[in-house]
């Protein structure tokens, strides 16, 4: 059991800060719980509650419709340094 | 009255005129619909995320204003109208906490709007003491 788990589990990073409301336009602030691969990050690896993790899933979704953020990195859009290109 | 926010993504293939042109007419079709608009932040020209119509760059610029709800559909019809642009997004703010959020988005886009000077001035003397680093530890 312990060697399946890759990730600790975690306090909310977002209690912690006391974060009350996300801007989608700020992309930094979205990469916690962005993966590699630009997929949102469940739950269970970030240790987000229940309240942040849906705020931020929505606030990542609109980033998206904005194009701030990419739905999908495939090999051929991949980029080595994700978001500095953004900025 | 309700608070919104709208993100537009004009073409970039448009000269700096038309860009302007355009930006003011999105402004005309709020306002002509009774909107008041609270603050403008231009995040200016920036690569996409993805291609939108084949364009990888658009010009991003935010409006926060606030209308009565009503008038949305009239003003994201004419959005969708108007074929200078890329992209819009449309955002509520309705819940008390939102609320508080767009008053500090707009006090923020106001602030930037009014010093950008302040800004880049700031943003160069964090920077500069970390070059000058780095500057004496190749020199050694």
């Amino acid at each position: 059991m312990a060697e399946r788990r890759k990730y600790k589990k975690r306090f909310c990073k977002y209690c912690e800060a006391k974060v009350d409301f996300m801007d989608y336009k700020d992309v930094g602030a979205l990469r916690f719980s962005l993966s590699e691969r630009y997929k949102i990050m469940p739950r269970r690896l970030t240790g987000n509650c229940k309240r942040h993790q849906d705020m931020i899933a929505t606030v990542i979704k609109r980033a998206r419709a904005a194009a701030l953020v990419p739905y999908t990195v495939t090999r051929k859009t991949v980029v080595t340094a994700p978001f500095e290109n953004l900025r | 009255m309700r608070n919104y926010e709208n993100l537009v993504i004009v073409k970039p293939t448009l000269t700096a005129e038309e860009i302007q042109a355009s930006i003011t007419a999105i402004e005309e079709v709020i306002t002509s619909n009774g909107g008041e608009i609270a603050a403008r932040d231009t995040m200016g020209m920036r690569k996409l995320a993805y291609p939108i119509n084949k364009n990888e760059r658009g010009y991003f610029y935010v409006i926060y204003y606030s209308i009565a709800p009503s008038a949305i559909s009239e003003i994201e019809r004419r959005f969708r109208i108007n074929e200078n642009l890329l992209r819009f997004v449309t955002i509520k703010y309705d819940t008390n906490r939102e609320v508080a959020a767009w008053k500090q988005l707009v006090l923020k886009a106001n602030k930037k709007a009014s010093s950008p000077a302040e800004e880049t001035k700031t943003r160069e003397i964090e920077i500069a003491p970390e070059v000058e680093e780095v500057a004496e530890e190749t020199a050694e």
